[in-house]
């Protein structure tokens, strides 16, 4: 699977947002100065710590995930579905690559753009709060799973999407409103009971409390749990998404 | 040798239920100019799509230089450039820089990939507008650009879907000769047109193509040849039955002073018949040479002109 034509597949994706970098790296650090100047600043006077942390630096991890969450799954899928709708992706189809290899590639080039995201936010929290990280490799590690996640979930979407709107619904009603109650801004012992029951429902949370704790050495459950849902959410959208690309769905006639 | 395209028992049946190929047979010989004639949905970009991994197959097989468009899809798409009929192209990159990632994709390494890109784009007039994207080409320059970049992984089989459509006479002049000359140097040409003048120009042989079935195949003079239409027509006087005597082994009819004589190539007889009717005391006052055409040989075969 590792040929040219597989490597040339990724170069593009890679230098397609590196080109768009005002577009896909800027508004991202731009976001998360206004959320740490405007959240850190105004209620972290009044929260204080939470766990220990200032909440300042408590926002920081959370805030870097929501960037990889949105920036690898709109990677893949708008970079799939201009292809599709433009119809430049007969020009990969005809070519010798697997239908599994580009898949692939689509998902690498959303995970990079993911992770570069979350390690630039995470870089500017840290500068910004003095934040300093407790794990670096399980940071990594975190920050490629669930983006490699999201970006097969773009594929996915990518692959089934009809116009950009379908692309834009479920980051708005989906992935927002789940990343926000998934504890970026506070942690989940601090609500009451049953609704800290509903949010280990969502899975969004595992992934930020993953994050939290690689960064800051603190979490609400488990990290390793944490590690298990964000793998099964990119072993589950990989197969979905590769499977479906490769029998052609909405691709071929 | 083994042929160049090997397409056996085609159906190809759209979701919507559209039978666009009912058992297509068709054998393109390496190193052939081919062309696939036939009108607007007769099933020749079907037949394109199938063989380049755009369009699944219903039912039959595709072979590329022997390598079953399926099964051996990767040894298959090596082997093919195609330049589609719609001019779509990766709004992103300037055109040199797609043309390097179109040899990538092939597997052909980058400093080999630049060096073809440079020399095609040049061969296409294109070198002034390498660092442009396409969105910036006119429409010929983009199909020149179209036809450059399907070449750029150095493909043994160039198909080419409607290349002239829309073009200027200019450019598709240049195209043509540009086309004869790469299918000189051993190339073979797939060519889906419903232009019957530039079949006829340029291909060995030539499939016609109608509401997805093959109709015919064959050279364009062959297919005309098939059409026993070609003869000459001569206006007379003083026909009478020792004329007619003299047109014997001959096919004609008479009527009213106009003769006509069915003859392939009439031109090679032209003066041994005159000289016959004209011992018999009849006089030619007009002779015309009638010649069948591609387009009779395909109105005759599908029943319906190519336009229609």
């Amino acid at each position: 699977m590792i040929n040219t034509g597989f490597l040339t597949f990724v170069w593009r994706e890679l230098k397609r947002f590196l080109s768009l970098y005002n577009q896909t790296l800027v508004p991202g650090l731009l976001t998360t100065v206004l959320y740490v100047v405007v959240f850190g600043k105004s209620l972290g006077g009044r929260i204080g710590e939470i766990k220990e942390v200032p909440y300042m630096s408590f926002i920081i991890p959370g805030l870097a995930m929501m960037n990889v969450i949105t920036n690898a799954y709109s990677n893949s899928a708008s970079s799939l579905f201009q292809a599709k709708i433009m119809k430049f992706m007969d020009d990969i189809l005809i070519t010798p690559l697997s239908g599994l290899e580009i898949s692939v590639g689509y998902i690498i080039g959303g995970m990079a753009r993911g992770v570069l995201n979350g390690i630039l936010v995470l870089l500017l929290g840290m500068l910004l709060t003095g934040t300093t990280v407790a794990h670096p490799l399980l940071v990594l590690v975190f920050l490629l799973v669930v983006g490699w996640a999201f970006g097969a979930a773009g594929l996915l979407v990518g692959i089934y999407a009809k116009s950009f709107e379908n692309i834009q619904v479920l980051v708005n009603f989906f992935f927002t409103p789940l990343v926000f109650l998934g504890g970026v801004f506070y942690s989940i012992d601090m609500l009451p009971p049953v609704w800290r029951d509903v949010s280990l429902f969502n899975p969004l949370y595992y992934m930020i409390n993953g994050l939290r704790y690689a960064v800051l050495d603190v979490a609400d459950s488990s990290p390793w749990w944490s590690l298990v849902v964000s793998i099964f959410a990119a072993v589950l959208f990989t197969s979905a998404g590769s499977i479906l690309f490769a029998r052609g769905y909405r691709i071929k006639e | 040798m083994t042929p160049a395209v090997e397409i056996r028992n085609l159906r190809k049946v759209y979701s919507g239920g559209v039978e666009a190929l009912k058992g297509i047979e068709l054998t393109v010989p390496a190193g052939e100019f081919f062309g696939l004639l036939g009108p607007n949905g007769a099933g020749k970009t079907t037949t394109i799509g199938i063989t380049t991994g755009l369009v699944r197959i219903t039912e039959g097989s595709v072979k590329v230089m022997g390598h079953d468009v399926v099964r051996q899809y990767r040894q298959a798409r090596r082997r093919i450039g195609l330049a589609a009929q719609e001019l779509n192209f990766d709004w992103f990159f300037a055109i040199e820089d797609l043309m390097v990632l179109q040899a990538g994709y092939y597997g052909v390494g980058k400093t080999l990939a630049r060096e073809r890109a440079v020399r095609l784009l040049d061969e296409f007039g294109l070198t002034s507008k390498r660092r442009v994207k396409p969105r910036e080409l006119s429409g010929g320059m983009k199909r020149r650009f179209q036809i450059a970049r399907s070449l750029v992984h150095d493909p043994d089989i160039l198909i080419l879907d409607e290349p002239t459509a829309g073009v200027d006479v200019e450019l598709r002049h240049m195209l043509w000769n540009y086309l004869t000359r790469l299918n000189k140097e051993g190339r073979t040409i797939v060519l889906t047109t419903h232009y019957i003048e530039e079949a006829e120009k340029l291909c060995e042989r030539v499939a016609i193509i109608d509401q997805g079935r093959i109709v015919a195949t064959g050279s364009p003079a062959e297919l005309v040849a098939g059409m026993n239409r070609e003869g000459m027509k001569l206006q007379l006087e003083n026909w009478n039955e020792e004329t007619a005597r003299a047109l014997d082994g001959y096919k004609y009819d008479y009527t009213d002073g106009y003769l006509r004589i069915h003859i392939n190539q009439p031109e090679l007889r032209l003066t041994e018949i005159i000289n016959r009717i004209i011992s018999t005391g009849a006089l030619v006052q007009d002779v015309k040479i009638c010649r069948s055409t591609l387009e009779d040989a395909f109105i005759a075969l599908t029943g319906h002109g190519i336009d229609d």
